[in-house]
């Protein structure tokens, strides 16, 4: 007498299922067939509904012939570039970085339809082994040129003991209804320290998702810093995990959302073993109708003890209509931990605005003067001075292109 | 945990007195565990439109009454039992449970004088008093008006007469679907629709009784109000139903309390309680949950799936939740509050402790729509034993909810190592005038403040509950003072034997 309703199956997820049978990944395909794509119901998908959000999905990518220009240019930076999932030949490898390529996805199994439509659709993988410090920043240009299309890369990253890096990732292309979905995994090995930085600078018309895992050794120190200003739809996850005592992450993450953009900053992190530490901190500015989500997740497992953790989230809104959608979330098996989140949101601080404006500042000045101030806290901590310049370009390029 | 065995050979010098109190602390303390035979008028076993109609009979209830139920009962056919609480339990079998179970005594009875006496003395010994207090000489209590409810029937409630003096209607739902359609068919269901959730949809279809409170434009009610459920017969489902109306410019405090008996198999309870606060109105709801949680080993206890919401309809109104959640083995509850009137205020204070293999996924959601309308959440979680303790609220304020204010404070406490605390607060700010704040912290008890107690000559246990204590106070300050001190002994209770 009960009866269940079957799923209904929209555009979008017709032509993924197509996509995923004609590269053999049968049972991707059988997954969507059965669930279709995540909606408001599943609970890492709550504010993100692709269900709803993503209403097509183009053709698999084919090589790419022409290239636009690249997005962001950092000074004395190494560069890669992959380009419609295809890694491009590049010039040679800095001193201690090995330069390789392996089949198929880098992530670990999750149940996470993103991941699994990369696992089955990333034909082959960029690999970076850091053998030792490296000095010029890396910068791995990944893009999708030409007529709408749907691509998958991944990106995989060991850094060995001791060594020291700053990687950077720029995700662009043609403004087209591209759908990208990108994945990185990073391993660090014990005391190595990397900054992961990646740019969403992507076409409005563009979905783009990434997947970034990270797994951190005995003192491995890792500093992430997440940019969306680009897509209409943007969704990056982020996946660390603590496995070694000692280990310590600051993931930082910025959402800069304008009128009709929906973008979404997803960390589910893990402290596994004692004696580990985080600092995420999260910031959202929205203007127009636009609506940024972040959603935070600390898991302390029942042996992680010592952990100190304090997850946070600042939202700005620069208009009436905005909204800021936030769910941070503990969820701690072991007692004797200090972690705590905060989300705080409201708009921006009248008497400061007042102070300004009574010296004589124009009012869009003030404002800006007072977002940029919201934000120092975010891209400080970057020493390479060149790249926190760059940074601070694509910013400021959000903030004045009203 | 020690056994009796375990204990060494008494010495002599040591008081008897001591020993027993120390032993008294192994066995089980749910001290309300009783069963009491009464003999009970049972419907078939099973759901099914036979039962919605036998249960709607049996209350002698209008037409409209039952084609409502039927239409929630077919609704209800085409959900599916929510998995997003971080909770998990066997399903229960709904064909294998009774869903009307009443103590069998005269029809209607008129006075106390008719009511089984064994159902008086069960009364007396929860320690709830169905016998209007006769005021002694020099002795003046405040009186509280009690709607106690067995099972499906509400049995009695105190001190009608004199709440109807100010026009206060207090009665059972049943007897106000009979006697006040008008006010039941404008209110019920206007604050939790039929069809909100799995849950409340099946409490639409086959909810048995519960109270209803109607509280007349202006009048500040003379005293608490408070209702008391009791489970009692094995293998039965309780359903309540509670609708508070609060007229403009009125006041009302309200109190729920619940037990229920040690049982090895799980029971339902699946409650819908609504508030409506019209203009300058305030409602005061405070529980204190003690279902029985389960053995130390995690069986049997209460499934405690609860949907609970307020409705600030009116401008400048105010609903305030106020809860203490010890007891039930499986909890799931979100008392909420729909902020629509321009001024409008929600509360919410809570306290979660969950010991043995209890579950709990409780908080609240308030949503802001009108101008100006503010909330405060303060909740404070305590897990200890194999239990997992989830705050799970909801915060948002809509487009048009200029001003809209939100404080929120969880704190979790863990004591043990095998327990897990969470924290998933949700929060919506769609429009930019909206001010919201959320903190949340996890913590121990540091060795530091028991180090610093026990040198001050407590017992670990005593240090602990002072401890507890002074951490769930913002919280306790909220609950009316008879409450308060039940509370505070119902906190050392829980938490007995858990340190360590």
């Amino acid at each position: 007498m009960r009866q269940t309703m079957p799923v209904r199956l929209g555009a979008a997820e017709d032509t993924l299922i197509a996509q995923l049978k004609s590269v053999g990944a049968d049972a991707t395909a059988e997954r969507i067939t059965v669930a279709g794509l995540p909606t408001r119901r599943v609970e890492s998908y709550h504010y993100t509904d692709l269900k709803t959000l993503l209403r097509a999905v183009p053709p698999l990518a084919q090589a790419a012939n022409e290239a636009s220009a690249p997005a962001l240019r950092v000074p004395g930076a190494y560069q890669l570039m992959i380009a419609n999932g295809v890694i491009q030949s590049a010039s040679t490898a800095p001193a201690g970085i090995i330069v390789g390529k392996a089949d198929g996805g880098v992530l670990s199994t999750r149940d996470d339809i993103l991941v699994h439509l990369n696992g089955a659709l990333a034909k082959d993988s960029l690999t970076l082994t850091l053998e030792s410090s490296v000095d010029p920043v890396i910068q791995i240009d990944r893009r999708i040129e030409g007529e709408a299309a749907h691509a998958a890369d991944s990106l995989k990253v060991f850094v060995a003991d001791g060594a020291s890096a700053t990687i950077l990732e720029t995700f662009s292309g043609s403004d087209a209804a591209h759908v990208g979905n990108h994945a990185t995994y990073v391993a660090l090995g014990k005391n190595a320290v990397l900054t992961h930085i990646t740019v969403d600078l992507s076409a409005r018309a563009t979905s783009h998702f990434a997947t970034n895992e990270y797994h951190l050794a005995e003192g491995a120190k890792l500093r992430t810093l997440v940019i969306h200003a680009g897509a209409g739809l943007s969704r990056t996850q982020l996946f660390p995990r603590y496995e070694g005592a000692g280990a310590h992450g600051d993931i930082t993450g910025l959402n800069l959302v304008s009128d009709g953009q929906h973008a979404d900053i997803t960390m589910d992190a893990t402290h596994a073993v004692p004696g580990t530490s985080s600092q995420p901190l999260f910031k959202s500015i929205a203007r127009g109708r636009g609506k940024a989500v972040v959603q935070g997740k600390l898991v302390v497992a029942r042996d992680a003890q010592k952990t100190d953790a304090k997850f946070m989230h600042q939202g700005l809104m620069l208009s009436d209509e905005a909204e800021i959608l936030s769910k941070p979330e503990l969820e701690i098996y072991a007692d004797d931990v200090v972690c705590g989140h905060g989300s705080t949101c409201g708009k921006l601080d009248e008497d400061s605005l007042f102070y300004l404006m009574s010296r004589g500042i124009p009012q869009e000045e003030a404002e800006t003067m007072l977002v940029r101030g919201f934000l120092e806290e975010l891209v400080d901590p970057i020493e390479d001075a060149a790249l926190a310049e760059a940074l601070h370009g694509v910013i400021d390029g959000w903030l004045l292109g009203k | 945990m020690a056994d009796y065995d375990d204990i060494p050979t008494l010495k002599e010098n040591i008081d008897r007195a001591t020993v027993d109190s120390v032993l008294a602390l192994d066995v089980d303390k749910y001290k309300y565990g009783f069963e009491t035979a009464i003999e009970s008028d049972m419907a078939p076993k099973g759901l099914s439109e036979d039962t919605v109609r036998f249960i709607s009979a049996k209350k002698n209830e209008p037409q409209w009454m039952l084609d409502w139920r039927l239409e929630a009962y077919r609704r209800w056919l085409t959900m599916t039992e929510p998995t997003w609480a971080k909770v998990h339990y066997p399903k229960l079998d709904l064909q294998d449970m009774y869903f009307y179970a009443a103590p069998k005594s005269s029809p209607a009875p008129k006075s106390l004088d008719e009511v089984d006496p064994a159902l008086i003395a069960m009364y007396d010994k929860l320690g709830v008093p169905l016998r209007e207090r006769e005021i002694l000489a020099g002795v003046e209590r405040p009186n509280v008006a009690v709607d106690a409810v067995m099972d499906s029937v509400s049995v009695v409630t105190t001190f009608r007469e004199e709440l109807s003096k100010v026009g206060i209607i207090f009665c059972s739902i049943s007897e106000a679907i009979r006697e006040y359609p008008e006010l039941v068919q404008k209110y019920l269901a206007s604050v939790v629709p039929v069809s909100d959730n799995y849950y409340a949809t099946l409490n639409s279809a086959v909810f048995t009784d519960g109270s209803f409170v109607y509280i007349p434009k202006g009048v500040r009610c003379p005293m608490e109000l408070s209702t008391y459920f009791r489970i009692n017969e094995k293998k039965t489902g309780q359903f309540e139903r509670t609708l508070i109306i609060a007229e403009a410019d009125s006041y009302v405090s309200y109190l729920e309390g619940c037990t229920a008996p040690m049982r090895d198999e799980n029971q339902l309870h699946a409650a819908v309680v609504e508030l409506v606060a019209l203009e300058n109105a305030e409602i005061k709801y405070s529980t204190v949950q003690n279902w029985y949680p389960g053995d130390k080993d995690g069986k049997g206890g209460i499934y405690n799936f609860v949907t609970k919401r307020g409705d600030c309809r009116g401008d400048n109104s105010k609903i305030s939740w106020t809860q203490v959640e010890t007891g039930s083995a499986i909890t799931w509850k979100y008392p909420s509050c729909i902020l629509r009137g321009d001024g409008s205020r929600g509360e919410f204070y809570s306290i979660a402790i969950s010991n043995g293999y209890q579950q709990v996924d409780s908080g609240t959601k308030m949503i802001h729509l009108g101008k100006n309308t503010s909330s405060r959440i303060i909740a404070k979680g305590i897990a200890a034993g194999f239990s997992d303790n989830t705050y799970r609220g909801q915060v948002s304020a809509h487009a048009k909810a200029k001003g809209a204010r939100n404080f929120t404070q969880c704190d979790s406490l863990l004591i043990g190592d095998k327990c897990g605390a969470h924290t998933v607060p949700y929060i919506e700010s769609r429009n930019g005038t909206a001010v919201f704040e959320h903190e949340a912290t996890t913590s121990k008890i540091s060795d530091d403040q028991m180090f610093y107690c026990q040198q001050r000559g407590l017992s670990e246990e005593e240090a602990v509950a002072l401890i507890v204590n002074g951490f769930v106070r913002d919280v306790l300050q909220h609950l009316p003072m008879e409450f308060m001190v039940e509370t505070q002994k119902l906190i050392s209770i829980s938490l007995e034997g858990s340190v360590g």
